[in-house]
């Protein structure tokens, strides 16, 4: 849908005297003003003054500016943009379910109980782990839970570790985590097959970098724990996480893996079973909840029995033929959200799981793969496979093939758009320099990913024939190429056109 | 399996392109001693119908209320019939976070919007696109007042702050080392100003107060912010109910440096808690320490304005273990409903809404106070919610309350103030069902 033109900011559309809600009828006298004089509400600045038709122009016409996964494949890796199944939504808005208090007594919510415990339950079986809780609100809230519960872990045993490993190849939100419980971040570097290394690395510029069996020699007891995606970003398993766990466990450190890949694993394997002693999974990745534009998601955390005793409180556990909230949990690290998590999104992964049931999951990951290793065979030649370690889910690519004339990652990311497709994950991981990184789910037909690899190839024949306009690209976008730097320099972070008051 | 675009003779040409017999063999990179052996023990796939079914059957095992009069940090207020209608558009819901600014000016307006209405709520000048709730934005916003006063490492937190706020900052500060989070006591409902004064030192980088706090009191932020800047340290508000800002006068024209809080009320659901909508807001001088997302304005190649993601150098993705914070993804659709929602109402819907919250509140309360079970706690002034203290046994009054259909105020009592209720009334709490509960409780042997 075309729009006439940009859509202006509500702001400039209002008018005093226009209304988008009429008030209810009041049946109570009115409200007597009990503030003191300095607390009433002074004048609003810039709230609009506009109709219920103008609100839902505004966004409507908002809306064509924007790339749904409704609009064909969303390929960007590490971010699962699969299809999200209108079912989970109907049954998250039952009002039962989305009418529910949280703080109403336990024999009203036992539906709500039931769905979470039962959640939990397939959560159990996926990952092989003992408990999960379903309270963190996103993959990085779900990521502090689970430092969190080593850093624990560790205080029960009279211990104080100071160090977190991570691979240079994770995403920020595990240095990051890390840091936020309070821990130094020790980064291990990667291995020429993408892994992470356990022997020490000489970087190009003759920098050295000690792999991980240095690190756990030299740090020993300092070291907590490890946070390891697994398959890692590049799309490639860790083959060598059970050697991992091992010589983490063997120095009392424990294993965190970072669950966002899930969807290369589930029904196919467990990290359970290879050693893993907590993880994040992201219902809004792996179990289909809207990106809804940037979250709400949720990241449950599964460990270990020996880790259970810390989780956040309260834990839903099931009491004879009911459900209820288990606040009373000693060792518990506490609270990590105000109540219990992004309820509505549980409800939401909950329907993705019963729909698939066991079998369906394990033929969507199988998909998946199938469908990111067809678009790795058909790209390979086109676009530069860095590293040439088999993937499963996603696959990295990069633009050292089309360099020479002048076209990089970005050009490519904004040729896409101007054919008609979301662009891949760009510039990361950071260890592939110009990374695309491909996700392509298993919601995509032979059709689409055809057409993806299509509009791929025409890409990298015009950057021979006229790179001059992949760098002008896109300009069949609502808008050209934005100005970043200059909204990072001089920064406009609100409306300010206000009249002064 | 209806989601999955599975067809033998489609699959069998993506494994021949690939070159492998089954999907199966591309999982040779998973050592075989780590591969599932077996099916997983789930139930197997179901149809549309089958799971409506059962999740319908979970859904019927909740209690169904006529009227509730709970709050305590989730909020039923009425939803325009539109918000529901425009955020079920695939382009707003569908989407991921806006990463590529020329196909997302939808999603980066519509955060740019919601920016500066947050702002305009709170009286201050910079914002995030979200947080995941309000608690975990008041933990934040403790750490951010910690990062603006960098070298004093003490946090002072009313013991008015909704409980369940209170335990995430603990969680939250509890790692790090050197932090102490120290509670200021209540007296008669109100952050307690001779135990303030006690509690401030040339350590305590802020002070995190209810506004109105979790016993539904409003406390007089520009008295207390005094003190608090006489020592150096950042008044940081924490609303649990974000309509109460078109009644009360913004947290940052009466002092407050940093206002987090909850803003579920605008156009969401309790939903058992979630998904809900933290925010956090603080002064321009304050922008490089947000944590999260922030939208900005910019122009295109041709010079036409849009939004972008920026000051992103605070962030995990930039600054790795250097970040403000680790938050990725955030709350946007939640934000989004919030925004429409505020656009509908406007500056008369806000005010009027919020005033008929407090009319709706001050009748429940009158008619509460009328019935003979309850008698008043303290007479500080309130919003929509208030605590009473109940002549009787408080458990038989939630149970007669259930049993007539309505969801009684919260038993304060595990929260440690014994024999006390918390109420509630908002638009949808009717006079015919305040009157009729004031009877049901007006029965009972208090
Ligand atoms: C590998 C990885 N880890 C962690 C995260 C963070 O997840 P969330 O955005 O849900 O916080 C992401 C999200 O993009 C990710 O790709």
């Amino acid at each position: 849908m075309l729009n006439r033109n940009r859509e202006p900011l509500i702001f400039e559309s209002s008018v005093v005297g226009k209304v988008g809600m009429d008030l209810p009828h009041l049946d109570v006298p009115e409200a007597r003003d009990t503030r003191p004089e300095h607390l009433r509400r002074g004048p609003f600045q810039a709230l609009p003054s506009v109709s219920e038709v103008e609100v839902i122009r505004h966004f409507t016409r908002l809306s064509h500016d924007n790339y749904g996964v409704d609009d064909g494949i969303y390929p960007l890796g590490s971010c699962t943009m699969k299809h999200n199944p209108r079912l989970n939504e109907r049954v998250a808005s039952l009002p039962a379910f989305a009418e529910s208090h949280p703080l109403s007594a336990q024999e009203d919510v036992q539906g709500n109980l039931a769905a979470l415990f039962m959640l939990q339950e397939w959560l159990k079986e996926i990952t092989g782990l003992a408990a999960v809780t379903l309270q963190p609100s996103a993959g990085a809230s779900g990521e502090l839970t689970g430092v969190m519960l080593i850093r624990a872990h560790h205080v029960a045993q009279g211990a104080s570790r100071r160090v977190i490993l991570t691979p240079d190849s994770a995403h920020g939100t595990n240095p990051a985590t890390a840091a936020m419980a309070g821990y130094e971040v020790v980064e291990v570097p990667s291995a020429p097959d993408g892994t992470i290394s356990f022997e020490d690395v000489v970087d190009h510029t003759g920098k050295h970098h000690p792999g991980l069996i240095s690190l756990v020699e030299t740090l020993g007891a300092e070291i907590a724990g490890a946070m390891i995606t697994n398959p890692n970003t590049l799309g490639v398993f860790e083959h060598r996480i059970q050697e991992v766990a091992d010589l983490l466990h063997g120095i009392g450190a424990l294993l965190y893996m970072d669950g966002a890949n899930m969807n290369a694993l589930v029904g196919v394997a467990r990290p359970g079973d290879f050693g893993v002693d907590v993880m994040h999974l992201n219902l809004h990745k792996t179990f289909s909840t809207p990106h809804g534009g940037g979250g709400p998601g949720a990241g449950p955390v599964a460990c270990t029995a020996q880790l259970e005793p810390f989780l956040p409180r309260p834990v839903v556990v099931r009491d004879g033929s009911g459900y209820r909230m288990d606040w009373d949990r000693r060792q518990s690290i506490g609270k990590v959200h105000g109540f219990f998590g992004n309820f509505g999104i549980a409800i939401r992964a909950l329907t993705y799981c019963l729909s698939h049931g066991g079998d369906g999951l394990r033929a969507a990951t199988l998909r998946a793969i199938v469908n990111a290793n067809y678009l790795r065979r058909r790209l390979e030649g086109t676009y530069h496979l860095p590293i040439q370690s088999p993937t499963l889910h996603e696959v990295v690519f990069n633009d050292a093939l089309l360099s020479s004339a002048g076209v990089h990652t970005l050009d490519v990311a904004k040729g896409l758009i101007d054919r008609g497709f979301h662009p891949p994950t760009i510039y990361f991981p950071l260890i592939v320099p110009g990374a695309l990184m491909i996700e392509p789910t298993e919601s995509e037909s032979k059709a689409e990913l055809d057409a993806f690899v299509a509009a791929l190839e025409d890409i990298a024949r015009q950057a021979q024939s006229d790179p001059e306009a992949l760098h002008r690209a896109p300009v069949r976008a609502p808008l050209r190429r934005m100005d970043e730097t200059t909204a990072a320099r001089k920064p406009v972070l609100r409306w300010t056109g206000f009249r002064p008051q | 399996m209806r989601y999955l675009p599975l067809a033998p003779s489609e699959d069998r040409a993506l494994l021949d392109v690939i070159g492998v017999d089954r999907a199966e063999d591309l999982l040779k990179s998973i050592p075989e001693a780590l591969r599932l052996n077996r099916g997983l023990e789930l139930p197997p796939h179901a149809s549309e119908l089958d799971v409506l079914r059962t999740m319908e059957g979970l859904a019927g095992a909740n209690r169904p209320f006529r009227s509730r009069f709970l709050g305590a940090g989730a909020y039923s207020h009425y939803i325009p019939a539109a918000v529901d209608h425009l955020a079920s558009r695939q382009e707003w819901f569908t989407s991921y976070t806006p990463y590529q600014p020329e196909i997302s000016q939808g999603t980066l307006q519509a955060i740019f919007e919601y920016q500066t209405m947050i702002c305009d709520l709170t009286g201050l000048e910079v914002t995030n696109a979200s947080m995941y709730d309000g608690a975990t934005a008041a933990a934040e916003a403790a750490l951010m007042g910690l990062r603006l006063n960098r070298h004093r490492g003490t946090v002072l937190a009313s013991e008015g702050l909704h409980p369940h706020t209170l335990e995430v900052i603990r969680t939250f500060l509890a790692p790090r080392e050197g932090l102490a989070l120290v509670e200021v006591s209540l007296k008669d409902g109100l952050t307690d100003p001779e135990d303030l004064r006690a509690k401030l030192s040339e350590d305590v980088a802020c002070v995190l107060v209810g506004y109105p706090n979790f016993l539904g009191c409003v406390e007089d932020l520009q008295a207390l912010a005094e003190p608090i800047h006489a020592a150096g340290a950042l008044l940081v508000s924490v609303t649990q109910e974000a309509l109460a800002f078109g009644w009360l006068e913004a947290p940052g024209h009466v002092g407050a440096d940093l206002a987090a809080g909850e803003a579920m009320s605008f156009g969401n659901r309790t939903s058992f808690g979630g998904p809900f909508l933290g925010f956090l807001a603080a002064r321009d001088s304050g922008k490089r320490e947000m944590p999260g997302r922030l939208i900005g304005q910019t122009h295109d190649a041709d010079g036409r304005p849009g939004c972008v993601l920026t000051l992103a150098s605070r962030e995990q993705h930039i600054r790795r273990e250097r970040a403000t914070s680790n938050i990725c993804s955030n709350q946007a659709l939640i934000a989004l409903r919030a925004n429409i929602f505020l656009q509908l109402a406007g500056p008369e819907g806000l005010r009027g809404l919020a005033e008929q919250n407090a009319a709706k509140a001050q009748y429940l309360r009158e008619k509460l106070l009328d019935s003979g079970c309850f008698e008043p706690l303290w007479e500080a002034p309130f919003f929509n919610e208030f605590a009473l203290r109940c002549q009787g046994d408080v458990e038989a009054l939630q149970h007669a309350c259930r049993e007539a259909g309505f969801q009684p105020g919260l038993d304060l009592g595990p929260y440690g103030w014994d024999g006390a209720v918390l109420w509630c009334a908002t638009e949808l709490n009717t006079r015919e069902d305040m009157d009729r509960l004031a009877e049901v409780l007006g029965a009972l042997p208090c």
